[in-house]
């Protein structure tokens, strides 16, 4: 007999309320006027609020996935446009850097090209659905996000690309005034992302609004994101402002800036090591200090899902 | 003697500024600092590998500093504490490396990286460190003799290319803090090699056959 234990952060679904409570007590702090606090008016600027609460899409959210902690998430980001220092992102993209209104052009070999508000967007798409996806950082650190947003396959279906399109190439804003790190170094920007359209087409493939049932918190990519979640963390793209179908592929930033250690596809691949570190395994974050590595899985645990994209690929050369 | 420069031969003083790094580890956590929570062992390793770093960089002045300035009083008092700040460059890099170790796991997760040259880098380095550490105390020098003590401690040279080598590797998109890190100590090797070079390489020999000790 098939006895199922549940572990302690196995949260039975009568605990998972607390997001609707959470909304219900800013209302509350907004109503008796503390929501002009720097804090609270800090969290209340995001944009693309549509479709709240979503719903959790059971298929995407495995068993025995522990989701990591809400401020961990919103707290360790590489947002290379605000900072090098992951412990500073959160801070900077929180100083004035607006995120609503907020749109999102979308062009190239389509037959119904535009330019739309990111909510209307959403609201266009049908509303939005909770899933809970792995997420591995190139830096061989890991964690477990509970995502809001929509499949991207959704938006591809509204725009129909023509038979031209083999590629999708997705560029993220660029504001220097607001956006400190765009002004200089080494990186070309805007940051620029690309997948091929069997990939896009992916059930995986999401475009994320929220996270833990909230919008996007800036430093995470707000408004809108890319999440692709059987590659390296690197390839879902922040804060879009542009999808373009593309014929050829485009060149993406990490690519153009180290092409020996960054490729077109970052497949999450335990076998084939970055060149100065093993890819075998990874740190939990949010585990302290004395916690074991985790054995990385090929394609990030997604193999069934996406394995057959790269049949024939040598994957060991398109790293 | 300027006054600075005489609080600057007291021990004590010294010995609590190398501690420093120690205790200003714990305000990230007392701050909830979330990098800090993320993933403590991934900070800490960083955290006392810059701080090895910048001693070493710091202890590798003093030398061309007293050659360029001679009369320089606060890098002649600084001069007396070589073989202190020396030991704790030693000792924050022990950290880094045990560090390194809880960062990977386990005994085989920590093997595994040995063939990459950025690790491989630092390894080197530490056992070269490790050396120079083992041989800082007054028997040694005695027991090896002035020239030889001296020949082995030129090891520091080679340290510091591979700590440039093991910084600038850790950096995602070019190497301007490695640059920044090092630039002090790299502007005054040049200066000394531009003003002294044939003059250090002729006294070099000389100094070799003298006994340091004596």
């Amino acid at each position: 007999m098939h006895i199922r234990k549940n572990k302690p952060w196995n949260l039975p679904e009568s605990a998972a309320t607390s997001e609707a409570d959470f909304i219900n007590r800013r209302r509350f702090l907004k109503a008796v006027g503390l929501g002009s606090s720097a804090l609270l008016s800090q969290s209340l600027a995001h944009a693309a609020t549509y479709g709240f609460p979503s719903e959790v899409n059971r298929e995407f959210r495995p068993d025995g996935l522990e989701p990591t902690e809400y401020d961990l998430i919103k707290g360790y980001n590489n947002f290379y446009e605000f900072s090098y220092d992951k412990g500073e992102v959160q801070d900077l993209a929180n100083r004035g850097w607006q995120t609503e209104p907020w749109e999102i052009e979308i062009k190239g070999h389509v037959k119904r090209p535009q330019k739309v508000d990111v909510n209307e967007l959403i609201k266009k798409a049908g509303g939005i659905e909770q899933r809970v996806y792995r997420f591995r950082c190139v830096e061989a650190w890991s964690m477990v996000i509970p995502w809001d947003g929509f499949q991207l396959s959704t938006l591809m279906d509204m725009v129909e690309p023509t038979e031209k399109a083999r590629y999708l190439k997705f560029s993220t804003f660029f504001d220097p005034n607001n956006a400190p790190g765009q002004n200089g170094g080494s990186i070309d920007w805007p940051y620029v992302e690309g997948l091929t359209i069997e990939e896009a087409r992916n059930e995986l493939s999401f475009l994320a609004t929220g996270i833990y049932g909230k919008a996007l918190p800036n430093q995470n990519g707000a408004p809108i994101r890319l999440v692709v979640p059987w590659k390296y963390g690197f390839k879902s793209i922040k804060s879009i402002v542009k999808i373009e179908f593309t014929s050829s592929r485009p060149m993406n930033t990490w690519q153009d800036l180290q092409p020996s250690e960054y490729g077109f596809y970052a497949n999450v691949n335990p076998t084939v090591d970055h060149p100065r570190w093993s890819q075998a395994t990874e740190r939990i974050i949010g585990s302290g200090f004395f916690s074991k590595r985790k054995d990385t899985l090929m394609f990030n645990g997604y193999e069934e899902q996406v394995s057959h994209l790269y049949e024939g690929l040598n994957l060991k050369r398109n790293f | 003697m300027n006054p600075v420069a005489h609080f600057l031969r007291k021990r004590w003083f010294i010995h609590l500024l190398l501690c420093t790094p120690v205790f200003y580890v714990f305000v990230p956590a007392l701050q909830n600092d979330t990098t800090y929570f993320a993933d403590p062992a991934k900070y800490l390793l960083e955290y006392f590998g810059l701080t090895s770093t910048y001693l070493f960089v710091a202890l590798s002045m003093i030398t061309p500093l007293r050659k360029i300035f001679p009369k320089f009083a606060i890098a002649k008092s600084i001069a007396i504490h070589r073989r202190q700040i020396g030991v704790s460059v030693f000792l924050y890099a022990l950290l880094h490396f045990l560090i390194y170790f809880a960062y990977m796991g386990s005994w085989s997760e920590f093997v595994k990286d040995w063939d990459k040259l950025f690790i491989l880098s630092g390894i080197v380095g530490f056992v070269l460190l490790l050396s120079l550490a083992a041989t800082s105390n007054n028997w040694s020098v005695r027991k090896l003799g002035g020239r030889n003590w001296k020949r082995i401690h030129r090891l520091a040279y080679l340290i510091m290319l591979l700590l440039i080598y093991h910084q600038a590797t850790q950096e995602k998109t070019g190497y301007r803090e490695t640059a920044k890190v090092f630039a002090p100590l790299i502007l005054l090797q040049t200066v000394r090699i531009a003003i002294y070079g044939k003059h250090a390489l002729k006294n070099r020999a000389k100094h070799d056959s003298t006994d340091i000790t004596s």
